[in-house]
């Protein structure tokens, strides 16, 4: 049906192309931040990304402690190199590549180019065809608890997870995913995929096991 | 465009990172060949479910407090 097809490609994500400033503000803002002093005003912007970036923070660390740890340490860090944050680009983006960088050099003692990467070459189309069997159906989605669906997305590599975070979750395109994490488009795309199809095998077997799909139904 | 194209194209189809004709070739596609089109709701539905699963939740207010004194 392509009536689908549209609607839902349409609100799948944000186009592609860099967004200067995902959180619109009311032009009275606008005029207000520009009277003040520019320290003040990027204090401002950075601290409306709090809340967003407080959430990246848990899905990369799962602990909460870590997570308070990790983003008031950002703010720290984008605090003392705030010189280095040009205005009007992408702030959310800017704050990311910043978590993203202490997250592997504090919690895991080093940038990820650094560590063996968990077999990052082409994505094998045949192991998506041969895969169709592990799939849960669209509709059974639906019926797995949101909590399930965290902890699915928490249980992934952190490599795959951070890349779901920043397109599905903050709706990143590819190439300010790229920027964020310092790899080539096709790395985000193939750790994309890879974490996808995680996802939903992850997913699947969680709806096998609970009852909400019968064994039978698998092919 | 046969099922393979189809499906090499479909995280970029969904990320809305193809251009304007790929789109139009990934649709026509999709209209003619329905486990392909299973495919492209199912990647759909997870990408919304992931996104509204893990966008809850706000910083403590704690932590706020502690930034604003940071920050200003």
């Amino acid at each position: 049906m392509v009536e689908v097809a549209e609607d839902a490609a349409e609100t799948g994500g944000p186009a592609a192309g860099g967004v200067p400033d995902p959180s619109p503000r009311a032009d009275g803002d606008r005029d207000r931040r520009d009277r003040e002093t520019a320290p003040r005003g990027f204090a401002e912007e950075a601290i409306g990304h709090l809340d967003t970036l407080y959430r990246g923070a848990l899905r990369l660390t799962r602990d909460p402690a870590q997570a308070e740890d990790l983003v008031q340490d950002t703010y720290l860090r984008a605090l003392r190199y705030q010189n280095s944050y040009q205005a009007g680009t992408n702030m959310k983006a800017w704050l990311f590549a910043i978590m993203r960088n202490l997250f592997w050099d504090r919690f895991r003692g080093g940038r990820p180019e650094d560590v063996s990467l968990d077999g990052d070459g082409e994505v094998s189309l045949y192991d998506t065809l041969r895969d169709q069997t592990a799939m849960p159906e669209a509709e059974v989605l639906d019926r797995i608890a949101a909590d399930e669906v965290v902890r699915a997305v928490e249980r992934l590599p952190e490599l795959h997870r951070e890349v779901v975070l920043l397109v599905d979750v903050e709706g990143f395109s590819y190439k300010e995913a790229a920027e964020v994490l310092q790899v080539p488009i096709g790395t985000v795309m193939s750790r994309l995929h890879r974490a996808r199809r995680q996802l939903q095998k992850a997913l699947h077997e969680y709806a096998r096991e609970s009852g909400i799909v019968h064994a039978d139904r698998d092919r | 465009m046969n099922c393979r194209d189809c499906l090499e194209r479909l995280d970029r189809y969904v990320d809305r990172e193809l251009t304007d004709a790929e789109v139009e070739e990934v649709k026509r596609h999709l209209v003619d060949c329905p486990p392909c089109e299973d495919h492209f709701r199912l990647q759909v539905h997870l990408k919304r479910l992931v996104k509204v699963c893990c966008d809850q939740g706000e910083a403590p207010a704690h932590l706020r407090a502690k930034l604003r004194q940071i920050l200003f």
